[in-house]
């Protein structure tokens, strides 16, 4: 029969990070984590979708959200989304310069995103936007904050591997890590275009 | 016996086998390019939907509800695109399981989101 040779061929021109058997599965689970933090920011979005216009004594989505740093923090956090795959597509060429290059701009547009969200939360509370203030801040701040703590903890994540990828070069395990970390930062990409979209866009719209 | 098992072990491989066969969805697929176009043309796919969907709210044309559904949908269409482009969906060692687990969590997920916030604003107007 022909697919067992087929199959053998194409093991064989498979990227490293799916060549080992046991290092591959867990790519596969990792796509299982990434399925359950989908209900995590779904059950989060979905508070926030019933308390938005609870406003108490508090300001209102209208009234807190200015569009300039939320613009920069999209920009930020999409390219950084685009020179990630850029790593991962030099990974796959064996380009160790490059795929370490790429993973340093991503870790600092990431930086500059959660320094961005970071100022703009210290400004809101200094207004007096806190997250005792009313229903609608506390989902806010809770489905906002999770997502900046999931980036922040990418970036140290993604700095270990930095120091892996230097000292060890692409094995099955450092090339497989690296390919994980690119999905975890791909979906947190996705959960921003849903905050910027439900969040932002929807508090200006009247 | 131990003909029987071995037989037994020869079905299962088999029934595997036809099971693959019978996924071709699933099968992985890799793709090998020389210069990352695909990756190019996903980021300014990316950038040009985030915009259109920024530029429709700051212009304000259309009435508030049809404007969130539209940019609701360029969102999913901006999360559809990451996960094709960027997050190589179809890659796999074997059968490209993942498929699956996207499948049943966009079902899991809308239900979810769709329920609590339909049970948690339940007869709201009155109390």
């Amino acid at each position: 029969m022909s697919v067992p040779v087929a199959k053998e061929e194409m093991e064989q021109h498979l990227p490293l990070e799916f060549a080992d058997e046991k290092e591959s599965i867990k790519i596969t689970g990792f796509w299982m984590f990434l399925v359950t933090d989908v209900m995590i920011f779904g059950s989060l979005f979905s508070s926030y979708a019933v308390y938005r216009t609870s406003v108490a004594q508090g300001p209102s989505a209208y009234q807190l959200f200015s569009f300039g740093p939320v613009i920069l923090e999209t920009v930020l956090l999409l390219t950084s989304s685009f020179t990630i795959g850029l790593s991962i597509y030099s990974m796959r060429r064996q380009n160790k310069q490059a795929t370490i290059a790429w993973l340093i701009v991503t870790l600092l547009l990431g930086a500059g995103f959660v320094i961005s969200e970071v100022h703009d939360f210290v400004g809101y509370v200094a207004a007096g936007a806190t997250w005792h203030q009313s229903a609608f801040l506390s989902a806010f701040f809770i489905l906002v904050g999770t997502h900046g703590a999931h980036v922040t903890f990418g970036i140290l994540w993604a700095t270990t591997l930095l120091i892996q990828l230097i000292r060890r070069g692409f094995t099955p395990v450092t090339t497989r890590k690296l390919f994980t970390f690119s999905l975890y930062w791909h979906f947190l990409d996705i959960v921003w275009i849903f905050i910027f979209t439900f969040v932002y866009l929807n508090g200006k719209i009247v | 016996m131990a003909e029987k098992l071995q037989f037994q072990s020869e079905a299962t491989a088999r029934a595997h086998e036809g099971e693959d066969e019978g996924l071709p969805s699933l099968l992985p697929r890799f793709g090998e390019e020389k210069f990352p176009w695909i990756q190019v043309w996903g980021y300014i796919g990316s950038l040009v939907l985030t915009f259109a969907a920024l530029i429709l709210v700051i212009d304000h044309v259309l009435p508030p509800v049809a404007l969130l559904s539209v940019i609701l949908t360029l969102a999913v269409g901006q999360a559809a695109l990451q996960i094709g482009v960027f997050m190589h969906v179809r890659e796999s060692r074997g059968l490209a399981w993942q498929m699956v687990f996207l499948g049943l969590v966009l079902l899991m997920a809308a239900g979810m989101v769709g329920m609590s916030i339909w049970i948690m604003l339940f007869k709201s107007g009155v109390s």
